[in-house]
């Protein structure tokens, strides 16, 4: 294991100590049912976060339909899990085979919608994606009562809610697996190669087309595995919930999180769903309007602090890093310089004219001339 | 690298505190009997959650002025849905951890249909203001307070039959469960030989029905299975396109139609007639007097069926619960919920009467069937009479 | 007859989504940025109307007013929440505007409550042409729209200003260096996008009297749609997609069988022309550079 990176395991093993942790309390019954059902939100937004920071963060595509694939997803695993629970009843295996259903269903659509993104770049390719996404809830809207349950919506079998949380954290453990091997193969690199320029991309001999086909299949596999999940925790499914704005919401977790980071995707996913139920069992009553009001503003808030050219100074000064390097005290030891720095998601896609000019010297100037480890 | 190491378990200790521990928090004193509710307080359904929790507040205020039950207190907890199933789990859950004893359940359909298969897990009694859909007193622990859209849809097409039309319109929301129930019902026990122009629309063009006005306006009757804001719109744009002599009629939905802020509803030249409940115009009776005190308290704007629904829905789990404790049992604020729900049951399929409502009809209580839907009289009012 | 009523209908939807529209390819053509918050300043215009005509009873004291107030929120909010992120990818843009979008919003619930307001404008009287009947705001909403295109497209071609702007449209960072400044020739646009919003919310009040703290989001949805469909960026693109938006929406509520999907066909559409051409109707190809 020559090769083997920690830190390349480490999110897997955060999560999985953090699903045992939960499975424990919830066995010896410590955890609030409040708190399992937020778990559910959660995991089901970082599946959705994850599959969608693949087309937005690494293929680079802005895209505005993602609740589209998990509403197919939804409503075609969800219709499954009822079909399938004559025979099976309300077991594992019905949610694992619904969930599949629901994942290749969706993971086609995801394939017929790639093949616009051919043709169209940026915001035409995001309006179309948001196209998809309304033709698809208008479609299930407008079904009659007997197949889709129209504007009655889906019942669906409820999985117990004690359990589900964990096929959650297999699944996500599953979708990391999938997305991380990926992007860190010679398939990932070709991808941010073409995010940061098709043309060079193609000039280099990757095949654009079957590329970007790739990504939109695997990220609409999982948002419809997420729909699946999502129909599992609901008894009543309803296309109303599948609108752009929470293709938007989706968004939001992948743009915090840092484009192209997976970690990022998954901690903003985790805090943004803490924070959408928070705000709404704690503003009861006259408190109510107080709520998307706040979350507006810690949005606009937290966006402009990580982002704003201006604010770079400051976010360098004052940040998490900053506060662990002095906590270790560690930070103008040579030895313990930063060997990831340059790992897969931390290539920066474009580099910008101002950054150019205002480069600081970094803060460990033998960061770039240190020794090769290794010797070699 | 032990730095990361340390940032991310750091990171993921603070997550499982934050979750699990909460769960041995204390509960908050506990001395009254919550009733929770979950409904659209914000979004563009909020005018009716709105008026469900202002007038269930009053309700609880003046209950709890009046001595409580059996001295304690009643206590409403109103949790916001934006009119999203989504959103339901979260706020029940929440409502259950609360102490929530007894429900109003959701105030609109599509989210009640999550909340009737929760409360049916922990047996929650639960009795909704205006969540009207078919399927929601399907459990034994869901009552209704307003009627349900197949039998709104049902009376309607009845009462249509005896008028003798050839040829009349429908104008229905078409993404929207009520106007959809109400709908498919009425074109079901729609005699035959009546044909129908029909016109709909949908949450994303409200606002905007020149085209489904030229559809309609060849008719001398449209039904309109819809609440009154859109309703509202649609006759001021008809205004001169449907002939003056024409008939709306409408259900519940209507009710509030003429005293819609900004509308005059006198400026309709149509006849404009309804199917309801409660009549938000009444000068007599308990119906004006609880429109006294909610326009006082909140103001004409809010003022519609829903919140008249809601005001007897908790006067009717009081006079429940009373009547519960007249025959020897024992309502506390430590009641469990699943308890409480037994209790209630018995009192409603025991032939319980609402005697008070300022909904239905002055002179007959209000009563319940056995699969939890209400019995009480519709009147057909009429809003106002054509203009000669 | 039947067919040219329904066509009407379709011009009187198309001009007030051409009105969004402008506003919306303005800003995206200059800015080139998705501002999602557009529709929001729409609402926030229909308020101000509201309390104008309330306190005074003068519509277009009203629509003054809130030409004004919106073209103050349209800088203010250029000003605190994008004005900062130049620079910043677009997309952390883009989430701002949301969070714009979502705090205009809840702003107008907290003031204004959440029942509809109902405004009366003034009444327009109808023009009859043999049995066809126009209604007066139609044509109203139809003209305006066209002779704002037409003042943009003018303003934008041949004033010092205009040129200026796509300049800044084409290559900031070089319009910069001949001299212009790009940051105020942005707060300009953002000035001119906020007070075609609030135009574009009185003739929404012109044509139906509710007035609810969403009412701008879904009309703005339609707009963008239409912004693209025509070219976004392009301004008799959105002009010519705004109509075209309108009248399909007409043609397919007619039907009741259709009507349903009204806004599955107008997406379809959107998708099929993109397909064909793929910058819109009467956008530029931009060829890309190496």
């Amino acid at each position: 294991m020559k090769n083997f990176k920690l830190s390349h395991y480490l999110n897997y093993i955060v999560i999985a100590i953090v699903g045992i942790v939960f499975t424990l309390l919830s066995f010896t019954g410590n955890v609030k049912s409040l708190y399992l059902l937020m778990l559910e939100n959660i995991l089901i937004a970082v599946l959705l976060s994850v599959s969608l920071s693949i087309v937005v963060g690494f293929l680079g595509e802005l895209s505005l339909g993602h609740a589209g694939f998990m509403c197919v997803g939804a409503y075609l695993g969800g219709k499954a899990s009822v079909l399938l629970e004559g025979v099976l009843g309300n077991t594992l295996i019905n949610v694992i085979v619904s969930m599949l259903i629901g994942g290749i269903i969706a993971a086609i659509f995801g394939a017929i919608i790639g093949l616009p993104a051919l043709r169209l770049r940026g915001d035409y390719l995001a309006i179309v994606t948001l196209a998809f996404g309304e033709i698809v809830r208008s479609i299930f809207m407008n079904s009659s009562k007997t197949s889709f349950g129209g504007s009655f919506g889906l019942s669906t079998p409820r999985y117990d809610k004690d359990y589900l949380f964990i096929v959650g954290f297999v699944v996500v453990l599953i979708c990391l697996a999938v997305v991380q091997n990926m992007m860190r193969s010679k398939h990932g690199r070709a991808i941010t190669a073409i995010r940061d320029s098709e043309i060079a991309a193609k000039a280099t001999g990757i095949n654009v087309t079957k590329y970007k086909l790739i990504v939109f299949t695997v990220s609409s596999f999982f948002a419809g595995v997420a729909g699946v999940l999502y129909s599992f925790t609901q008894y009543n499914v309803q296309s109303t919930n599948f609108s752009y704005n929470y293709s938007i919401e989706i968004l939001v977790m992948v743009v915090l999180g840092g484009m192209g980071s997976i970690n990022g995707s998954i901690i903003a996913a985790t805090l943004i769903t803490f924070l959408d139920v928070k705000l709404q069992t704690v503003l009861t009553g006259d408190l109510a309007v107080l709520q998307d009001f706040l979350y507006a503003i810690i949005l606009i808030v937290i966006v402009i602090y990580n982002n704003a050219p201006g604010l770079k100074n400051f976010r360098e000064g004052y940040n998490l890093n900053v506060l662990f390097d002095k906590i270790s005290s560690r930070k103008n030891n040579p030895a313990n310089i930063q060997d990831d720095e340059a790992s897969w998601h931390r290539v920066p896609s474009k580099i910008q004219i101002d950054e150019v000019l205002s480069t600081k010297i970094q803060r460990d100037p033998t960061a770039s001339i240190k020794p090769d480890k290794e010797g070699k | 690298m032990s730095k990361k190491i340390l940032a991310v378990v750091l990171a993921a200790l603070m997550l499982v505190s934050v979750f699990a521990f909460a769960g041995c928090g204390n509960k908050s004193e506990n001395n009254t009997i919550k009733i929770g509710l979950s409904g659209p307080l914000t979004g563009a359904a909020s005018i009716y959650g709105v008026a469900v929790k202002n007038a269930a507040e009053m309700a609880v205020a003046e209950i709890n002025e009046a001595g409580g039950l059996n001295g304690y207190d009643f206590e409403l907890i109103a949790t916001d849905d934006a009119h999203d199933s989504k959103k339901v789990a979260a706020n029940y859950t929440s409502m259950l951890d609360e102490g929530m004893q007894v429900s109003l359940g959701c105030v609109t359909s599509n989210p009640c249909l999550e909340f009737c298969k929760l409360s049916l897990e922990d047996n929650v009694f639960f009795l909704t203001p205006s969540a009207s859909n078919d399927d929601v007193p399907a459990e034994a622990n869901a009552y209704q307070m307003c009627f349900a859209d197949g039998n709104q849809g049902k009376v309607a097409a009845e009462y249509v039959n005896g008028l003798g039309y050839e040829e009349i319109g429908i104008f229905y929301k078409n993404d929207d469960s009520y106007s959809n129930g109400i709908y498919n019902q009425f074109k079901e026990n729609l005699d035959a030989s009546i044909a129908t122009v029909e016109a709909s629309f949908d949450s994303s063009n409200e606002t905007d029905f020149g085209t489904q006005i030229n559809t309609l306006k060849d008719c001398q009757f449209i039904f309109m299975p819809i609440y009154y804001t859109p309703a509202s719109i649609f006759m001021t744009q008809a205004i001169g396109k449907v002939a003056d002599d024409a008939i709306y009629y409408g259900c519940d939905g209507f009710d509030g139609i003429d005293s819609a802020e900004g509308f005059d509803i006198t400026t309709i030249p149509q006849k404009v007639s309804m199917l309801s409940h409660f009549d938000s115009n009444a000068t007599e009776g308990r119906a004006a007097e609880f429109i006294n005190k909610y326009t006082e308290k909140y103001g004409k704007e809010t003022l519609n069926q829903f919140g008249a629904s809601a005001y007897d829905c908790v006067y009717a789990l009081y006079n429940a619960m009373k009547q519960a404790i007249e025959n020897g049992k024992e309502i506390t604020p430590d009641t469990e919920a699943s308890d409480l729900c037994e209790i209630l049951k018995e009192v409603f399929q025991g032939g319980f009467e609402h005697t008070t409502g300022v909904t239905g009809t002055e002179d007959q209580a209000i009563a319940w069937n056995e699969d939890g839907t209400v019995v009480k009289e519709a009147v057909a009012y009429i809003i106002k009479e054509a203009n000669a | 007859m039947e067919f040219l009523e329904t066509l009407i209908n379709g011009l009187s939807i198309g001009g007030t989504y051409a009105m969004i529209a402008l506003g919306y390819t303005m800003v995206y053509g200059i800015a080139k940025m998705l501002n999602f918050a557009h529709g929001d300043v729409i609402m926030v215009g229909g308020y101000t109307i509201y309390v104008i005509l309330a306190q005074t009873g003068y519509p277009f004291l009203g629509l003054a007013a809130a030409i004004l107030f919106c073209v103050l929120l349209g800088v203010a909010v250029e000003k605190v929440a994008y004005k900062p992120l130049r620079g910043a990818s677009p997309l952390a843009v883009l989430i701002t505007a949301i969070g714009v979008s979502y705090l205009l919003q809840s702003s107008a619930q907290m003031i204004f409550g959440s029942a509809p307001k109902m405004v009366t404008l003034v009444h327009i009287n109808s023009i009859n042409i043999g049995a066809l009947q126009i209604e007066g705001h139609v044509v109203v909403t139809l003209i305006s729209s066209f002779v704002i295109m037409l003042l943009l497209t003018l303003f934008v071609k041949y004033t010092k200003v205009g040129r200026a702007m796509i300049a800044v449209s084409e290559d900031k960072g070089a319009a910069q260096l001949m001299g212009i400044n790009s940051n105020a020739i942005i707060t300009l646009t953002f000035a001119i996008g906020s007070a075609l919003a609030a135009v574009a919310g009185f003739f929404m009040l012109l044509k139906s009297p509710s007035l609810t703290n969403t009412m701008g989001a879904m009309p703005g949805i339609k707009a963008f749609t239409a912004a693209v469909i025509g070219g976004i960026g392009s301004i008799p693109g959105a002009m010519v997609g705004g109509i075209l938006i309108g009248i399909i929406e007409a043609f397919s509520l007619k039907s009741a069988a259709i009507a349903p999907y009204t806004n599955a066909i107008e997406f379809l559409i959107l998708i099929v022309i993109l397909l064909v051409r793929p910058s819109g109707i009467l956008g530029k190809k931009r060829r890309e550079k190496v």
